[in-house]
């Protein structure tokens, strides 16, 4: 355990959070004149936080809790597809080659320079506080949309409402440590702990083995 | 350009206008739509539509009401269709719509675009959202309430036409 933290200090120094974020958030993702965004291999598109937190609320208060549950694992499952495809597409880019890879030593560097890339995206800040090589990732994030907001309009919930963080969290670990891509996705799988809509002050997860793989 | 984009690189927050917006790519948008479709039991066509309309109607109202002031509507059907290309939905052209309806045309299409690529042809159309960001910028544009007209998507580029068309009406009273 001595080793691994040991670990993780040196990575701590390795990679520049902030320059990656600076670098990715410059990249030219835009619209061309057909109002299409391709970026890393995958068509993005950009929409309010409130069009997704109101959709999916709606959608899960609609439908019995057994539903509920099938529904929270369809998006779990959609937006792991979106973060394995899209990261990976980042990693082979010409940018991360020039840009980023040359801060990456180590495939625990690779993790939190996957981490700070998704701080891009508007979604609420990811960070990593706790990796083990090859087993475990535990991340968390202080400021999700939509945890407060179900906070707001339903008071607390009876789980975690983050499914897009949930799956971003196991997707660097599949990215990293799992079989190469594309053979690689849900060989982890992560739970949320912690979730600021069920009144706790952050929320948090944890990436660990699938245990039937 | 009255659209502006802001980033808080230490929050991971973005704005658009003053909302939060964020980025994501066809797997999660496409199977966000799949995933609610296959849900039994609801209407997630409506509740798309309906959701789509009441987030752009709000956004838009704002839009016109700072950034966007004294505009005629046909310069604010411009930059809603500006809004719709710079979001990365695609190309719509709302030319011929008035306060009465009309019609709505795409020639160009994010859903029909990355549901092509993640998941191939679909028997049946696709541009649920563009029927309610249609509803919602008519409703701020000419003063109504979001849900006061009604789309419908009675051509899409999915089913193999050359462009989507969108027809819209007023809804009768008690809709």
């Amino acid at each position: 355990m001595i080793t691994v933290n040991l670990l993780y200090q040196r990575n701590q120094m390795a990679i520049d959070s902030k320059k990656i974020i600076e670098i990715a958030s410059s990249l030219p993702i835009a619209s061309n004149e057909k109002g299409i965004m391709a970026a890393f291999g995958v068509y993005v598109a950009m929409n309010y936080n409130e069009f997704f937190f109101q959709l999916v609320s709606k959608i899960i208060r609609m439908v019995d809790d057994k539903e509920a549950r099938a529904v929270e694992q369809n998006l779990y499952d959609a937006v792991l597809e979106c973060a394995y495809h899209t990261f990976h597409g980042a990693r082979s880019s010409m940018h991360w080659r020039d840009l980023i890879l040359p801060m990456i030593k180590t495939p625990e560097d690779e993790v939190h320079a996957l981490v700070a890339f998704t701080n891009v995206f508007g979604i609420g800040y990811i960070e990593v506080e706790e990796l083990i090589p090859g087993e475990k990732l535990v991340t968390t994030v202080k400021n999700a949309y939509d945890p407060g907001r179900y906070l707001e309009e339903y008071g607390p919930q009876p789980r975690g409402r983050c499914y897009m963080f949930n799956a971003c969290n196991a997707s660097y670990m599949d990215l990293v440590y799992a079989p190469k891509y594309p053979n690689g996705m849900g060989t982890f799988i992560s739970r949320e702990v912690m979730c600021r809509s069920m009144d706790h002050p952050a929320c948090k997860f944890v990436a660990e083995l699938h245990q039937s793989r | 350009m009255p659209f502006s984009l802001k980033f808080d690189p230490d929050n991971n927050i973005m704005e658009l206008n003053g909302s939060l917006v964020s980025l994501h790519c066809h797997h999660y948008n496409c199977g966000l739509l799949k995933a609610i479709e296959s849900t039994p039991n609801i209407d997630a066509h409506k509740v798309l539509v309906e959701t789509a309309a009441e987030e752009f109607f709000k956004n838009f109202k704002n839009c016109l009401s700072n950034e966007l002031q004294e505009l005629t509507a046909e310069a604010a059907l411009q930059e809603a269709a500006e809004l719709y290309r710079l979001m990365g939905f695609g190309r719509l052209d709302l030319g011929k719509l008035t306060a009465d309806g009309g019609s709505a045309y795409a020639d160009s299409s994010y859903y029909v675009v990355s549901w092509l690529a993640k998941y191939g042809r679909r028997a049946t159309p696709v541009c649920y959202f563009t029927c309610g960001y249609i509803a919602g910028i008519l409703g701020a544009i000419f003063n109504a309430a979001p849900d006061t007209y009604e789309v419908k998507e009675t051509e899409c580029m999915m089913l193999g036409h050359d462009y989507c068309e969108f027809i819209v009406s007023k809804k009768s009273n008690g809709d």
